[in-house]
């Protein structure tokens, strides 16, 4: 039963398109948003949605040789808003949407496909360097910045001679003042790896036996808090960000919500504390994530250990019997998001009653 | 026979009769009373009443009253007339069984009736409360739907008026950017021509401010942009990392794995190391050493390696006989009896081992692929060259690139076709 005091899902607007959907995101401070995907003669394709009234009206449609998978505008300030894309040739790209024939920016970073793409630095958000970070079917993950041409600032590759995994997705972290960043990378065999970028280091790994396929830390831009981890098999990890034990690591909660695979998960902007995860069911779940009463305990040897809190359900709803594989929160209206599914179609949907939890 | 009951009174009026009837004793309950239109009977066995009325009677409205060791009749008249007698005198035998099948066969007729109409009337209740249950939830379904729309329409308003501010602010935006695009475009595709000329972006960026110095808005936009460039670090010193993925006894990842097979195999090991067959009553005789099998196994393969191969096969002996479970021992004293040309026990030894081997996976593949060898050498020699053909191609399929497993199958194909040439 709909009890009026939970969060509501409202789907607003269904748009079907002629093209698989990979990414969708929102274009900052307007109602337009983004649809990156790939057209069926194999060519990319980026077009640019306004949202009026009760339905979407294609403003622009711009078509590249390849396909793309991933976009952000992490990146960029707010007066350019570029978008960065990660296609499938393992090209990185920066556009200007306002003359999108030449890329701002272009490198041909990774061999293989560019499964997932983040941003930091930009949009008024967090100081510090520009940079993208870019995770690839080839095993590395590489960050760039865009002053810089041809070579990454930074690149996490796999021992020479040692097998290579699929690197699914990535994210950036800890980006609190002019030095400090984390990326957390998450593999195909279940690994997750962070990297600190200001000592160069691998910080933390862990492996949480089934495929990672999305990693998001609930705030770039301030002291790494939460890291919500999602896998095949319906399972995710919330790990506690704050303390950091010798040998344990982080800890963590974790919650079986579906039996699919969780495709994604997005943070509230205006709430680090809710996220949303899409799942191969064509589900979305909205989740709260709650405290313990103490956030680190110290253990039998006196060193500090992170104390995970609880994760609940606050609803969840079924829109579609495709993936969603794609899910971006709206950083200007609180609650408005657009999900993107493998059916070929975009909906933005509204959450209601977020203000009152 | 019944016991007929005679003492009876009655009296009458214009509409009615009152009968009233001795039970001797006796104790009636209504259903010892039987009474259709013009018949009436109360059997209490072994006592009987029965009374052909002179006239028919309403007999759905009659009464009976039982108490006090009698039965008191009501019994209202069709017709309103005043009878001569209870009973209808001449009622002749035949009459009387008429009657009464009749009576019985009206009732009979009238409790069907009875029960249809129940039936219906049941019927009818239950489609009632039917659709009173449907209509309740009918209204809460629609409540729902109600609040559902209600929220959306809300939510719409508040969309479209946030979505109008953003125009505004957009507007103004755009004016100003207009101008700064047709400028920016120019160095771009400037930049794009000179393609060996790779320029530093800070050059870029510099020429940028350069421009928008220039159209002088004034607006503090741009003014804390050119800010924030200065205050920007200046891009990372480039570096790598190493990384190393979490091995796994199997380097496959969850999903590829066939976990069942390899946990089976790692099963097997494990039980194979930890079993020791115990009940040896030489095994006093023996040191502490001499009784761990792997000890023994080493040393068999030294003793090996210096040429002493029956020693060898005694220690493996030994050491099968404490735990008969280890593949490598079976295959390490194959090759000893190999050397020994004890054939027939080399091809034993190496079964057994391919036997313990199973099931097949990347792990064993180096000591299937010796036992296939070892086998196929040993039919070699016994000069059963299909045999050990195709014991080297079993081989040749696990290690594909062994290139001394190729020589051998080449030469052991030309001895077959030669044997079949010559016979």
């Amino acid at each position: 039963a709909a009890s009026p005091e939970r969060p509501q899902v409202v789907s607003h607007v269904q748009q079907a398109l002629s093209y698989t959907v990979f990414d969708c995101k929102w274009v900052p401070r307007s109602a337009r948003l983004l649809c990156l995907g790939s057209a069926a003669r194999g060519t990319g394709l980026v077009q640019l949605y306004e949202l009026h009234g009760a339905r979407l009206e294609l403003l622009r449609e711009i078509e590249k040789p390849k396909p793309i998978k991933c976009g952000t505008f992490g990146a960029t300030s707010l007066q350019q808003r570029y978008l960065a894309t990660g296609d499938f040739d393992g090209n990185l790209n920066i556009w200007n949407l306002e003359a999108p024939e030449i890329p701002v920016y272009s490198v041909k970073g990774h061999k293989e496909i560019i499964n997932s793409i983040d941003g930091v630095g930009g949009l008024g958000i967090g100081e510090g360097a520009p940079e993208i970070v870019t995770g690839s079917r080839d095993g590395t993950v590489k960050v760039w910045d865009p002053r810089q041409n041809d070579t990454p600032v930074a690149n996490m590759e796999p021992v020479q001679g040692e097998s290579k995994r699929d690197c699914w997705t990535v994210a950036f972290g800890n980006a609190y003042n002019q030095e400090e960043r984390v990326v957390c990378a998450g593999y195909d065999n279940g690994d997750i790896k962070l990297f600190d970028l200001k000592t160069m280091s691998l910080r933390w790994e862990t492996n949480i036996k089934n495929g990672v396929c999305s990693v998001e830390f609930d705030r770039k831009d301030i002291n790494m808090n939460k890291l919500v981890a999602t896998s095949l098999e319906g399972k995710f990890h919330v790990f506690d960000m704050r303390t950091q034990h010798p040998t344990k690591g982080f800890a963590s909660v974790s919650e079986k919500a579906q039996k699919s695979t969780i495709w994604q998960v997005r943070h509230l902007p205006q709430n680090r504390d809710i996220f949303m995860t899409s799942g191969g069911s064509g589900s979305l779940h909205l989740w709260k994530y709650e405290y313990p009463a103490q956030r680190s305990k110290k253990d039998s040897e006196g060193s500090e250990m992170g104390v995970a809190g609880s994760v609940s359900l606050l609803q969840n709803v079924t829109l579609s019997t495709q993936p969603i594989s794609s899910l971006d929160w709206s950083p200007d209206k609180k609650g408005l998001c657009v999900c993107g599914a493998f059916d070929q179609t975009v909906r933005v949907l509204i959450v209601t009653k977020l203000n009152k939890i | 026979m019944p016991v007929w009951l005679r003492e009876h009174s009655w009296r009458q009026t214009l509409t009615a009769v009152y009968l009233s009837l001795h039970l001797r004793g006796a104790r009636a309950t209504p259903a010892n009373i039987f009474c259709s239109e013009q018949y009436l009977k109360v059997s209490i066995p072994p006592f009987l009443f029965e009374a052909i009325l002179y006239a028919p009677i309403d007999d759905t409205n009659s009464t009976a009253k039982i108490g006090n060791g009698n039965i008191f009749f009501t019994l209202y008249k069709r017709e309103p007339a005043m009878w001569d007698s209870l009973t209808l005198a001449n009622a002749g035998k035949e009459k009387l069984q008429y009657l009464r099948e009749n009576a019985v066969l009206k009732a009979q007729e009238k409790a069907k009736e009875e029960t249809e109409a129940k039936k219906i009337t049941k019927q009818e209740h239950k489609k009632y409360a039917l659709e009173a249950t449907m209509k309740l939830e009918e209204a809460e379904r629609k409540r729902i739907e109600d609040l559902k729309e209600k929220e959306r329409q809300k939510v719409a308003k508040e969309l479209e008026f946030w979505k109008n501010q953003q125009k505004d602010a957009d507007k103004y935006k755009s004016i100003q950017k207009k101008g700064e695009l047709n400028q920016e475009v120019e160095p771009l595709k400037e930049r794009k021509n000179e393609k060996m000329n790779k320029t530093r972006i800070p050059n870029e960026g510099t020429s940028k401010i350069r421009l928008k110095s220039t159209k002088g808005h004034g607006s503090c936009s741009i003014f804390s942009q050119n800010l924030k460039e200065e205050q920007l670090p200046a891009p990372r010193a480039a570096a790598t990392i190493q990384v190393n993925f979490t091995p796994r006894v199997f380097p496959t990842a969850l999903r590829e794995s066939r976990v069942a097979e390899e946990e089976e195999w790692l099963h097997k090991q494990a039980e194979a190391q930890r079993r020791i067959n115990s009940d040896l009553s030489e095994l006093e005789d023996l040191k502490e050493e001499e009784k761990n099998p792997d000890w023994l196994k080493d040393k068999g393969n030294k003793m090996f390696a210096m040429g002493n191969y029956l020693g060898a096969v005694n220690a493996y002996n030994l050491a099968v006989r404490l735990n008969s479970k280890l593949p490598l021992l079976y295959l390490n004293r194959a090759a000893c009896h190999l050397k020994l040309r004890n054939l027939h026990k080399a091809i034993e030894d190496s079964s057994k081992a391919l036997e313990l081997l199973t099931p097949p996976v990347p792990d064993n593949e180096n000591a299937r692929v010796k036992a296939h060898v070892r086998r196929g050498t040993a039919f070699c020699q016994l000069e059963l060259y299909t045999e050990g053909l195709q014991d080297y191609e079993a081989a040749l399929k696990i290690d594909p690139k062994n290139q001394n497993i190729e020589k051998d199958a080449e030469k052991i194909r030309h001895l077959i076709q030669e044997t079949m040439q010559s016979s």
